[in-house]
């Protein structure tokens, strides 16, 4: 059952296995970089060689160049060399902990020395970061802001607009039903005609008594109307003039949010600068929501619960992971220890240092933290960045920056009508951020110097350009809070007024021409809302007198003539009697 | 393609003991589902300190590979959902021998439980197989036009040479 030679066959294949791994390992590890880095980025890469140390154990890659899918005579990155040295134990127990890495001439964007080849178009919406790129920004028009004002008023217009036709048809309606003078004549006419007759016997009084009340109820019954029709003008009335306050009201609100929105007044609630930078600067913040979305894997759904102590604390990890998730794991999945990197920016070089790079700071109870220290590059005195990253019961992370004397390239701000040239300028920066989980806090200040405009444009933006060159420093301070996602930025300077005065001088015209515009239409509804129903009070008034008068005079005619008739009635009946009497004496 | 069903035909055809061959398979079918690693190796130690067919091992351990590429997802998935055991996950942080395994990794540990679970039925299973084919089929295989064609190849009598 024993194999004599056993022990000499497993020998042999040992050896043979590190050999093989030994002289393969590196052009197989160079293979499936070029292979996966290609489909990732789809174009050309090329690594010259990556070679496997085994004293100290470290893995070394040379030249390794990106090509730039946009732009194939360039690389979208490229180093010189790299050299990662992993530790031996944690490596044999399956972690990768590297004790250093360090990155020699990185660059972004060098020319090739021969163009590269290209396997998937970028798309046109490819995110790149650059200071043109953020300035870059449509300045609006004085249409754009009126209709970022949100006014109220054309929507109250409209509506007093139908009311007062609501009203009007109801008011027509109800004229119908009204008596005319025709007819209230021909009641005069009746009356007299019956009270003006005389009456043959107690019979034809009955009758006559009977035909007068028909016409008072009639008379009552117009009365009824007429009363109904000024009620109904009394609550017309009410309404127009409720939807005229209204609309008043609205209009005032407006003008004051135009005022406010043009910078007119002072401490209006947004600034121009908010206006022309705000949505700008929200939308770059927002691009740190990738960095959460690659740490939220690692962050804790439930945080700490109380009472229990971070040796306790179980992160509940539900994407499958390479290793399981032991109750005291000795390293991380992986770590690099210090890393540098030697980055060639700009003319001159830079240093990034950074220690503690990992996703699971809980495990070295530490933050991955990072500094880059720039100084006088050709176009950038000095720029200092530092920070920390950790992810523990959540993802923290902080940066600091401070930036001197960057000198812009000329660009041109907005399009057409609206543009505006900055021929050159120096930006100074400084600034720190809160990134807590998806919500953020940030406070950054932002000078521009010595800044050059140009206008070719309309009046206002030629007056601004004057305005711009003449100030010495042209401040900005830029605070964000709330989500990532959409952040909540406010823009403040100095050179608000300044700014909006000039820049708004059109909007400002406008506004003040859809006031007087809608001054007019007011003036014109209510002419027709209101000054029509002032004639109808007036003609209902009359009426409801007239009406009233015919009432009364006809009372006082059918009293004083049915007493009339009943005399006679009485006299006749009286000397029919006497001479019934007499005659039998 | 023909060298290994050459080689499969003349273990089978050989005097090897059929436990020899069914062993073979076994640790083969171990050793493919392994991520290369300290247990692989030690599966080796004992296929070559054992008197178990080498050729059968080798060609075993080489196709079981090469389906693990298919299978190794899935199996990591479904051993991340089985391993959340405390007392699993207490025994394999406080022994440095089993993390030295990589029994700590998931895939290691799936593709260990799952090669030891199917070790002795396979080895079983293969045994009887093998003795199946001996007594009833491998004569037929002799007269086959195809096995024929296969001795009678430049390749297998180099292979014959080799051996």
């Amino acid at each position: 059952m024993i194999r004599k030679s056993g022990w000499l066959v497993f020998i042999i294949f040992f050896a043979a296995l590190l050999a093989l791994v030994y002289l393969v390992a590196g052009p197989a590890i160079r293979l499936g970089m070029v292979y996966s880095l290609e489909k990732v980025v789809g174009a050309e890469v090329n690594i010259s060689k990556v070679s496997l140390e085994l004293a100290p154990l470290a893995l070394r890659i040379n030249n390794l160049q990106i090509t730039d899918a946009a732009k194939p005579t360039h690389n979208s990155l490229s180093f010189g060399h790299a050299r990662a040295a992993l530790e031996v134990w944690p490596a044999l127990l399956g972690y990768y902990v590297i004790d250093e890495l360090t990155v020699d001439g990185l660059q972004y964007g060098a020319e090739r020395s021969s163009e590269g080849k290209v396997y998937r178009v970028p798309g046109v919406e490819g995110e790149k970061v650059d200071i043109a790129q953020l300035l870059q920004v449509d300045l609006p028009d004085a249409d754009e802001l009126i209709a970022r004002a949100n006014l109220q008023t054309p929507a109250k217009a409209e509506a007093l607009q139908q009311l007062a036709a609501t009203e009007q048809q109801q008011l027509k309606t109800l004229q119908t039903q009204l008596p005319t003078k025709d007819s209230l004549a021909q009641y005069q006419a009746d009356i007299k005609a019956l009270t003006d007759s005389k009456v043959a016997n107690a019979a034809d009084l009955a009758a006559k008594a009977q035909q007068l009340q028909q016409l008072k109820d009639k008379l009552n019954s117009e009365k009824a109307k007429v009363e109904q029709v000024k009620q109904q003008l009394t609550h017309s009335k009410e309404s127009l003039q409720r939807a005229v306050e209204e609309l008043k009201a609205a209009s005032l609100a407006d003008y004051a949010k135009v005022q406010q929105l043009a910078n007119l007044s002072d401490g209006g609630l947004a600034g121009i600068s908010q206006i022309l930078l705000g949505d700008v600067w929200g939308a770059r913040v927002a691009q740190l929501q990738t960095l959460y979305e690659l740490a939220k894997p690692y962050i804790p759904e439930g945080g700490i619960s109380s009472g229990q102590g971070s040796e306790t604390t179980e992160p509940e990890v539900v994407l499958p992971n390479r290793i399981l998730p032991l109750p005291g794991q000795p390293y991380p999945d992986f770590w690099v220890k210090t890393a540098r990197v030697n980055w060639l920016i700009g003319g001159g070089e830079a240093t990034i240092a950074l220690q503690d790079i990992t996703a699971q700071h809980a495990l070295i109870n530490s933050a991955t933290k990072f500094s880059l220290d720039v100084k006088q590059l050709p176009q950038l005195a000095a720029f200092n960045l530092s920070g920390d990253f950790a992810v523990l019961q959540q993802m923290v992370t902080n940066l600091n920056w401070q930036l001197d004397g960057l000198n812009l390239q000329p660009l041109t701000l907005g399009k057409g009508d609206t543009a505006l040239d900055l021929a050159a300028g120096l930006i100074s920066s400084s600034g720190k951020l809160n990134l807590t989980d998806n919500q953020i806090t940030q406070q950054a200040s932002v000078v521009l110097n010595a800044a050059n405009f140009n206008s070719t444009g309309n009046k206002y933006l030629q007056q601004l350009a004057n305005l711009l060159n003449q100030q010495q420093q042209i401040p900005l301070n830029i605070a964000t809070t709330g989500l990532i996602s959409a952040p909540e930025v406010s823009i403040r300077s100095s050179l608000d007024k300044i700014l909006g005065d000039a820049l708004l001088g059109e909007a400002k015209q406008k506004v003040a021409a859809y006031q007087a515009e809608l001054q007019a239409k007011l003036n014109s509804q209510l002419q027709t809302g209101l000054a029509g129903q002032q004639d109808w009070a007036a003609l209902l008034t009359q009426q409801d007198g007239e009406l009233a008068d015919i009432s009364g005079s006809i009372e006082n005619m059918l009293s004083a003539k049915m007493a009339d008739v009943k005399d006679q009635a009485k006299d006749k009946l009286k000397d029919k009697l006497l001479d019934k009497l007499g005659g039998g004496n | 393609m023909l060298t290994m069903l050459a080689k499969i035909l003349k273990v089978l055809n050989s005097q090897a003991s059929p436990w020899q061959i069914g062993w073979a398979i076994a640790l083969g079918l171990f050793a493919g589902i392994l991520p290369l690693g300290l247990l692989t190796l030690l599966i080796v130690l004992i296929v070559c300190l054992l008197t178990v067919n080498l050729s059968t091992f080798i060609v075993v351990w080489g196709l079981t590979e090469g389906l693990m590429l298919l299978f190794a997802t899935p199996l990591e998935n479904l051993t991340w959902q089985y391993a959340q055991n405390d007392t699993l996950l207490q025994v394999l942080a406080n022994t440095e021998t089993l993390q030295l395994l990589h029994l700590h990794h998931t895939l290691t540990l799936g593709a260990f439980v799952l090669g030891a679970v199917l070790l002795l039925p396979v080895a079983w299973l293969s045994k009887a197989l093998v003795m199946q084919y001996r007594t009833r089929v491998m004569s037929s295989v002799q007269k086959w036009k195809l096995t024929q064609m296969l001795k009678a190849s430049k390749l297998f009598a180099l292979y014959e040479k080799l051996n």
